[in-house]
């Protein structure tokens, strides 16, 4: 059963439980117990698995070790620790094992340095890729009785028999980062490997997992802990610590007019805003949510304030390893004044004493701003502080119900990956090779893991046929084959002698990639761009690069070929692939949020305040202010976002909302623009904006252009192709009614993102190998290769597992299917309202959307120009009074 | 589908039928290649001997053949012999002679042929070094420029292929053949790769010559004409040159 811890146990009970010299150690140290240590200690005592979520700074890690410690020191103070691995931790970070590990050995050296008495230390052992044969070797023959390890190297060590000898007496399993897991298959290939650890040891394992905050709680804790053989779900006890470190946040609107503030003066108060902060605090961590963008930023306030090398910095994924390590290491020192990072500095990393945090833009998730607040006020006696800083309208609004929530304790949740065929597969080569199986023992094992508790047996049984080569003639069996299946004795095992190395040396779940060479068609070299967003171009797409813009034509292996489309507008932005997308949950918010706003302004904005909206200066009624007040949001956002609906409500007189899809027919110079208000997140939008533009495509027999955002998505046919708000209406009459499923497929079988995901799931089920007897093999022979496995996969069955898994990713990771059929559901039923309505000029709700394509750095000021260009044309309409 | 004199491309397949030779003419079976791909970690489902037979069955029961031709790349590897690769064609050899009762088989070599005499001679095949002009057709692979003349040639190797971009943006590659004539005013043929595999090099999309030497000074690739292969039947896409323009919008 999973159960939510209520009080928190009392000082003297804590510290009771523990080892009488940890216990005096941790006296020694510590003045006080940090909030989840106040649960830990005692539950470690009483042997219960317990999932701890919590802010940086909170001794989360202490939290857990304390109670291992003291156990490991009952047993050695009682002469029975031997040298045998006690305890595994695991975390997805390099850098942050180097920290446990070196958190870790000091204490213990200290504790064990005050200790009189002849008793026998206990040792940590560290165990990544990084970590050189030869102390590999040596670790084999005195093992740790902690080993800091990786997910990678935790299934390596599962079919290492040497090593696993001296894993008899493990007893705890501590899985950190755990929320940079639950959600993605680096997580479903570990919760295998906790559960073939756990069957080979031979009983249950104690296990901690830590983390910063998710939702739902309970799913992250069965995630941690898995179920039973007989299907019930292992018991857990929830700490949730995440409230317990104070925060205060808010959103800053840097003008009091972010729509018609001149475009130099919006960003000169937004630098001032920030260096503000940085002169007023001693560090400040600044996030922004691109790559490029943290480069900016850096660049503006070096120019602007002077900042010298000494002082500023910039952390991120393209940066070098030694680069960031170094910043990391200036940060520890204290000598940063302020470090700029994109996503990489969000990572439960030690990287010591941060007073502030400014976000630049939206966050795009609850848990994520939380996460990143986080980082500042280094102990959780601190206050973290943080701000947001937001860039446009529809950003404002985001942000402002953002921190509205998570005020509220409102946080948007994660989904675990279900029935990953790929993952699976590579564990099954792994489970071979440890011994014989029956297929109902392989098949009760995968199912105690909780991302396959459902799994079809069907898809099992799928898995062992293909791993046994049974797609290819007896005779190539030999050399197709990873496992040897017999189907009529329903058992399998190892085969082969390379399978092994082939295991080893490709095993994991983070596919390769490379950088996309961007050509035009007479084989010039252009630029380039990644691999993840060629996959969502399409033929006729126009992007931005080095400040030229460019058409799409089509993609040989690891070129794209495009043609020059000078003074086109783009249709995708360039950062498109690195953008977070918006949370479902987050998205609900703002569309109730928009609906209660919205109804209390019904009625009450008038035509005549048109003058008043337009230079910015009505007031908000006693209900609207009331709304706003509650929202910790500045005096400039709440201006700006009152302005902001009533603009909408007297041009439009609809709001969209979270049941409100407005459709919106409206048009620029040369097409006709079918906007969808849907603000579902940008998931749900990938694969409605699908539906809707094959149904238009259809309803028009014309090409159409698709523009996705978090808020929306716009079709675009030529404005010579007439449709008619009827025409509109029978066109969603037509898509509730089809299946989705199966017309995303027919959509997406020849795109690119089919073959890159294909590959991907190729590699990591062992179809494809990324090294071979020794020898990497590049990725664009990878992607060759897999686009000749798909053609001929596709013909042997369309159900060929690796084919299903790439669909399932395609629609449950990258899209949101599920949800989308039940909006669509909704819709159906009534409970969800759409409305079609026809403007001359886009609504103001659509503006941020129909310019989506043009937030290129380069090209923000056009942009911007063009924005305000529709706001002046739809005043002018409200003043007219259409 | 006619495309000379006594010369038709057999619908929906990227074959030819001669009648003055009674024969069927094909290119670039790359057979093994599942094999030598598996040894370099990359396992992809056997399809390309089976995809083969087939075609060789349904071109032989519409024309009535009794020689097949096929003009170079009968297998993969072309600095070593891998045994899939000779396994495949001996039991190819045996099918086209047993099942389907051809009285000869002629072998141009390619440059994946290396080695092939080793089973040729045994299974009593036709082979030719480089070229071979058969009642006044130059058969060559296609590799290099052919040494000797005749009025008509014939060669594999490039893979033609068009792509298609339709209004959704859906890619749509065909195979093709390409005929026309040469500068000096030879008629030409390029035949489309057999293998499953070689989805081929699209044409209308990318330079060609370096692949294929006659397209160099020899003959222009835009003034041919392309032949694709669909469903059953064999359609006339028109000129290179024109499908280049179609393509650019």
């Amino acid at each position: 059963m999973i159960e939510y811890c209520k009080a928190p146990f009392e000082r003297e009970e804590s510290l009771g439980s523990l080892n009488p010299f940890i216990r005096k150690w941790f006296e020694g140290r510590y003045k006080e117990l940090t909030p989840p240590q106040r649960y830990s200690f005692k539950l470690i005592k009483e042997g219960r698995n317990m999932l701890i979520t919590a802010p940086t700074g909170s001794g989360k890690t202490f939290s857990a070790f304390t109670g291992i410690l003291s156990d490991l020191m009952d047993m050695s103070v009682a002469g029975t620790l031997e040298d045998k691995i006690y305890c595994v931790y695991v975390s997805p970070l390099r850098a942050l094992n180097n920290d446990v590990y070196r958190n870790l050995s000091e204490p213990l050296e200290q504790i064990f340095s005050k200790i009189a008495l002849p008793l026998k230390k206990i040792s940590v052992g560290i165990r990544t890729g990084d970590t050189p044969q030869k102390d590999r070797q040596k670790m084999l023959r005195s093992p740790p009785n902690i080993l800091v390890t990786t997910p990678e190297s935790l299934a390596i060590i599962l079919n290492s028999q040497k090593f696993l000898e001296n894993m008899t007496a493990l007893k705890y399993l501590v899985i950190d980062e755990i929320h940079e897991l639950a959600n993605n298959k680096r997580g479903v290939h570990l919760s295998l490997s906790v559960e073939r650890l756990r069957e080979i040891v031979g009983r249950d394992l104690i296990r901690v997992g830590l983390g910063a905050t998710l939702s739902p709680l309970d799913e992250a804790a069965k995630f941690l802990v898995g179920h039973r053989e007989d299907g019930a779900e292992r018991d857990c006890m929830i700490v949730d610590a995440t409230w317990d470190k104070r925060m205060e946040f808010g959103v800053v609107c840097p003008v009091s007019d972010i729509v018609n503030e001149d475009d130099g003066k919006i960003e000169n108060a937004m630098y001032k805003k920030i260096n503000g902060v940085i002169t007023d605090n001693k560090t400040t961590l600044i996030f922004t949510n691109t790559r490029s963008g943290t480069e900016r930023v850096v660049y503006n306030l070096v120019k602007r304030f002077k900042y010298g090398e000494e002082s500023i910095a910039a952390h991120h994924g393209s940066l070098s390893r030694d680069t960031r390590l170094g910043v990391e290491e200036m940060l520890k020192k204290g000598k940063l004044r302020v470090a700029v990072s994109s996503t990489s500095l969000e990572l439960g990393i030690d990287i010591g004493s941060i007073d502030n945090v400014v976000q630049i833009g939206s966050p795009k998730s609850v848990a994520r701003a939380i996460q990143r607040f986080g980082r500042s006020g280094h102990s959780f006696k601190d206050v973290a502080k943080g701000e947001v800083l937001v860039t446009n309208r529809d950003d404002l609004v985001e942000c402002s119900v953002m921190l509205d929530a998570a005020k509220k304790r409102h946080i948007d949740s994660f989904r675990v990956p279900r029935n990953a065929l790929d993952v699976l597969a590579q564990h099954l080569v792994g489970m071979s090779q440890n011994k014989r199986w029956t297929v109902d023992e392989a098949f009760a094992l995968v199912r105690t893991a909780h991302p396959y508790h459902m799994l079809d047996r069907k898809d099992f049984l799928s898995l062992l046929e293909y791993l046994s080569g049974m797609y290819v003639g007896l005779e190539s069996r030999r050399v197709y084959a990873k496992i040897w299946y017999d189907e009529k004795e329903r058992a399998f095992g190892r085969r082969g002698k390379l399978t092994k190395l082939i295991y080893f040396l490709n095993i994991g779940t983070i596919p390769d990639e490379v950088a996309i060479t961007v050509m035009n068609k007479e084989n010039k070299w252009i630029g380039s761009i990644e691999e993840e967003f060629l996959s969502r171009l399409k033929p006729g797409d126009v992007f931005a690069l080095g400040g030229k813009t460019y058409r799409f034509e089509y993609a040989r292996v690891m070129n794209a070929y495009v043609s020059d489309a000078p003074g086109q507008t783009p249709t995708i932005p360039p950062w498109y692939s690195e953008q977070l997308p918006l949370t479902y949950e987050l998205a609900i918010e703002i569309g109730r949020f928009r609906a209660a706003l919205s109804s209390v302004m019904q009625g009450r904005v008038k035509k005549s305040h048109a003058v008043k909206i337009s230079k910015n200066m009505l007031k908000p009624d006693a209900k609207a202010s009331e709304i706003l007040d509650a929202m910790p949001i500045d005096r400039n956002a709440k201006s700006s976002i009152f302005h902001y609906f009533a603009e909408q409500l007297l041009f439009a007189k609809h709001v969209p909302n979270d049941r409100l899809m407005l459709i919106e027919k409206s048009h620029d110079d040369e097409r006709t623009l079918v906007i969808f208000h849907s603000l579902y997140g940008r998931r749900v939008n990938d694969a409605l904006s699908r539906i809707f533009a094959i149904m238009l495509g259809d309803e028009t027999n014309s090409d159409v252009a698709v523009n996705i955002n978090d808020n929306g998505f716009v079709l675009a046919v030529p404005r010579s192709k007439k449709v008619s708000t009827k025409d509109l209406d029978r066109m969603v009459q037509r898509a509730l009614d089809v299946d989705m499923e199966h017309t995303l497929k027919n959509n997406i079988r020849r795109t690119e993102m089919l073959r890159r995901r294909f590959r991907y799931n190729a590699a990591r089920s062992f179809m494809i190998l990324r090294n071979y007897k020794g020898k990497k093999i590049s990725v664009r022979k990878q992607q060759i290769n897999s686009q000749l496995i798909l053609k001929a996969a596709e013909e042997i069955s369309p159900n060929f597992p690796i084919i299903k898994e790439t669909y399932r990713e395609i629609f449950e990771d990258v899209m949101d299917l599920p949800r989308a059929k039940l909006l669509m559901k909704g819709i159906k039923s009534g409970d969800v309202k759409y409305k079609i309505i026809e403007t001359d000029v886009p609504s103001p709700f659509s503006h941020m959307m129909v310019t989506m394509g043009e937030t290129d750095v380069i090209m923000m000021k056009d942009r911007r120009e063009h924005i305000r260009e529709l706001r002046r044309q739809v005043l002018s309409r409200i003043r007219k009074g259409t | 589908m006619k495309i000379w004199e006594g010369v038709e491309a057999v619908p929906g397949l990227p074959v030819v039928y001669i009648k003055g030779l009674d024969a069927i003419v094909c290119s670039d079976l790359h057979l093994g290649y599942e094999g030598t791909l598996a040894d370099k970690g990359t396992f992809l489902p056997k399809m390309n001997l089976n995809h083969i037979k087939g075609i060789m069955r349904r071109a032989a029961q519409k024309t009535g053949a009794s020689t097949v031709i096929i003009n170079g790349d009968v297998k993969n590897e072309f600095s070593t012999v891998h045994t899939e690769e000779l396994n495949e064609f001996i039991e190819l050899a045996g099918f086209l002679t047993r099942d389907l009762g051809m009285k000869k088989i002629i072998v141009i070599k390619g440059n994946h042929d290396n080695f092939i005499n080793r089973v040729t001679g045994r299974e009593g095949i036709e082979v030719h070094e480089r070229e071979a002009i058969l009642k006044g057709f130059l058969f060559f692979h296609g590799e290099e420029l052919p040494g000797g003349n005749a009025g008509f040639l014939i060669m594999g190797h490039l893979h033609p292929a068009v792509t298609l971009y339709d209004d959704a943006g859906l890619r749509e590659k065909m195979r093709c053949f390409l005929y026309g004539a040469t500068n000096a005013g030879d008629n030409l043929l390029v035949l489309p790769a057999m293998s499953y595999f070689a989805e081929g090099v699209s044409v209308n999309l990318e330079p060609v010559s370096r692949i294929a030497p006659i397209f160099k000074n020899v003959a222009d690739v835009d003034s041919m004409r392309a032949m694709c292969i669909g469903e059953g039947e064999t359609l006339d896409f028109g000129s290179i040159r024109d499908l280049k323009k179609a393509s650019e919008r």
